[in-house]
């Protein structure tokens, strides 16, 4: 039995891997004001980590290892660069944050690194053992990060409702898993697919598969498995949320999307309605409750809900319209990168916003543009790209949102587009109304009053990032299609 | 057939264990419908004839888990002076009944194919565990699903080191900051 590991293709898990043991050590070693270090030490891994996906994009192929089980393709990587971006602001944007806590520094990195590297492995996973073990690797340290600021009831409570609902859609998801592997024999994706066209009578399959998507969707937070999120997010230190709002929930998304499109396409007759109505009563409910919302986190974590609605769309369409999927997987993806990058941004603004007013409710925050106007036009920037207007990146993601389910054609896509366009108008008018608090409204004499500090350089950092980058795409989106075309090329492996 | 049978038998203990940690209100009584629940388990296991599992599930699970469940559960909180009445009726003659079956069943296992009113499995009915061998499972386990077991155990030292960092206090306990950022 002779089995061979392709190194450079396991790079990236490896520097994060490592990074992950001297993050551990280091810590072990420093005195308490010196803690610093160990999130230098964690940036610096999670950038060294893209050094290698950088030389396999450019030296292009596909690398398969385990029987298939574990496919590094371009899919994979692009992925990867998401996460690791997106981990690596989350880093920058929790170094003061934390520090000015008093809790554990450096088991705070190592578990956030750990969870970066969950989802490296989850991108490259094709079949359901390696994906629960990547998805589980992902949302498992945020259990116990959710809960960190342990002097506060706040932060007990998100862990807790996290923890207790996490687990129960773990156990579901397992059980879809296990029926599916029962039925099919195999645990890999591209046999499953395979054994599939024989099975579509059996009803047992039809419910493994709506078992998936439940799991899934927890983790995503789509509705209506949403309901752990605002307390969450509202309860989480900022950062933790933040990397929830994006790693964790892109992480259940593109779980989801590997397993319908390279192991379930067969069976798409069950999971393209179920993702449909999810779409749509994800957008609805999340636009919606986002309006009642005075807590920034809490409306955050509301839009968040809902873009994950707009995300599920172009995917759902074409699988319920039977077009191409690939084109689909495209929007998707380039849909993400761009949340991601705004997202963030958005939650930098709060952390920076919340040090400056001292208050996370949005009334507090009236006149902010005022004392910090910098703060203000990151507000307002961050704020109008996630309500997608150009030239900002986010005019781009809906707009590849709604190119695809025309598209796809049909009434049903035509039904959810429209149900698309009215939440976008809904989620302009929360967005604007933070914007409007911002700007318009009077500063109070205390916000006045209050000494103007000096921001962490790291925060400046996360904010110049996302800044740089949400522009950047806005004017120039043909960055942004190289992610999506480049995302097409999913091997579904096969060994 | 025997299969279906001992699935059957094996099943419903499993079943009713899960019941019983979910409805107990006494969590001793809790822990030992987990308990039940996993040697059923084991049971299945040897039926599929991954032995090296079910002896492992047998020993580390039902064994010193759940033996650590029973600590930790009399250590917090069974404090109440105890209850001596008896409420299973007809314990003594229960327990009888039980141990002699369990004899009846050593002795028809000890003799089995020395009377023709037992029946012998023959040689080739009894299937090799081939796939359940410890060295099946370790040659597997370490080289088709390497990763996944690197990444397990990544995931056991999260849940300590995790589980450390929010328990823990360190000297006297830290007056708790009221967070001075996010207050809602």
């Amino acid at each position: 039995m002779t089995f061979e590991i392709d190194y450079l293709a396991l790079a990236p898990e490896l520097v994060v891997a490592g990074t992950i043991i001297a993050a551990l050590l280091l810590d072990l070693f420093l005195t308490r004001s010196k803690k610093y270090w160990v999130a230098v030490l964690s940036v610096v891994g999670v950038a060294g980590g893209l050094v290698p996906i950088v030389y396999m994009l450019a030296e292009g192929g596909t690398r398969s290892m385990f029987d298939g089980s574990y496919v590094v393709d371009e899919f994979a990587l692009i992925l990867k660069i998401v996460f690791l971006v997106s981990g690596y602001l989350v880093l920058l944007m929790s170094v003061s944050y934390i520090e000015a806590d008093r809790y554990y520094q450096g088991e705070y990195y190592f578990l956030l690194l750990s969870s970066i590297l969950g989802s490296l492995v989850m991108s490259s996973s094709r079949d359901l053992i390696v994906l629960f073990i990547g998805l589980e690797l992902t949302t498992g340290p945020l259990f116990l990060l959710a809960g960190w600021r342990k002097g506060d009831a706040k932060s007990n409570e998100a862990s807790l409702k996290f923890f207790i609902l996490g687990v129960l859609s773990t156990a579901i998801l397992l059980y879809g898993m296990s029926l599916l592997f029962g039925l099919t024999g195999s645990v890999e994706f591209t046999a499953i697919a395979a054994a599939i066209p024989d099975l579509v009578s059996e009803p047992a399959l039809a419910l493994s598969v709506l078992f998936l998507i439940v799991g899934f969707a927890f983790k995503a937070s789509a509705v209506p498995f949403h309901f752990w999120a605002p307390d969450t997010y509202e309860g989480a230190p900022t950062p933790v949320a933040a990397y929830l709002s994006v790693n964790s929930k892109a992480a259940g998304f593109v779980a989801m999307l590997i397993v319908m499109y390279t192991a379930l396409p067969g069976i798409s007759e069950v999971w393209a309605p179920a993702l449909w109505v999810l779409a749509a009563l994800s957008m609805t409910v999340g636009n919606l409750s986002a309006l009642r919302q005075g807590n920034i986190v809490r409306l955050l974590a509301y839009s968040s809900i809902a873009q994950a609605g707009f995300m599920l769309v172009p995917f759902a369409a074409a699988a319920v319209a039977g077009s191409d999927l690939a084109q689909a997987f495209s929007a998707t993806v380039v849909y993400l990168v761009i949340y991601a990058l705004m997202n963030l941004g958005a939650f930098a603004v709060v952390i920076a916003g919340a040090r400056r007013t001292g208050s996370g409710d949005i009334d507090d925050w009236a006149g902010l543009g005022q004392k910090d106007p910098v703060l203000g036009l990151l507000t307002a920037l961050f704020f109008l790209s996630l309500a997608g207007i150009p030239p900002l990146a986010g005019w781009y993601a809906k707009f590849v949102m709604f190119a695809s389910v025309i598209e796809a054609g049909g009434i049903s896509t035509l039904v959810l587009a429209a149900i698309a366009a009215v939440n976008s108008v809904i989620a302009f008018y929360y967005y604007a109304r933070v914007i409007k608090a911002v700007w318009l409204d009077t500063p109070s004499e205390e916000l006045l009053a209050r000494p103007g500090r000096e921001y962490a350089g790291s925060i400046k950092l996360t904010l110049a990032i996302s800044m740089g980058l949400t522009i950047a795409i806005g004017i120039y989106p043909t960055f942004a299609t190289y992610f999506g075309e480049a995302s097409r090329v999913i091997a579904t492996g096969g060994g | 057939m025997a299969e279906v049978i001992i699935f059957g038998l094996m099943a419903l203990p499993a079943l009713a264990g899960g019941v019983t940690v979910v409805l107990a209100r006494n969590p001793v009584y809790g822990a030992m419908g987990l308990l039940g629940s996993m040697l059923a388990l084991g049971v299945l296991y040897v039926a599929q004839l991954a032995h090296f599992i079910a002896a492992i599930h047998v020993v580390v699970y039902a064994g010193a888990v759940m033996t650590l469940f029973l600590f930790v559960i009399m250590l917090i909180g069974v404090d109440r002076a105890d209850d001596q009445n008896e409420r299973l009726p007809r314990q003594r003659q229960l327990v009888i009944l039980g141990v002699l079956g369990i004899v009846a069943t050593a002795f028809a296992v000890a003799f089995s194919g020395r009377f023709s009113w037992v029946i012998a499995a023959t040689g080739e009915r009894i299937p090799q565990a081939t796939n359940g061998t410890t060295v099946a499972l370790a040659r597997v386990l370490f080289s088709d699903w390497v990763l996944a077991f690197e990444a397990t155990a990544l995931l056991l030292t999260i849940g300590s080191a995790g589980a450390i960092a929010l328990a823990s206090r360190r000297g006297k306990p830290v007056d708790l900051p009221i967070d001075p950022e996010v207050t809602s």
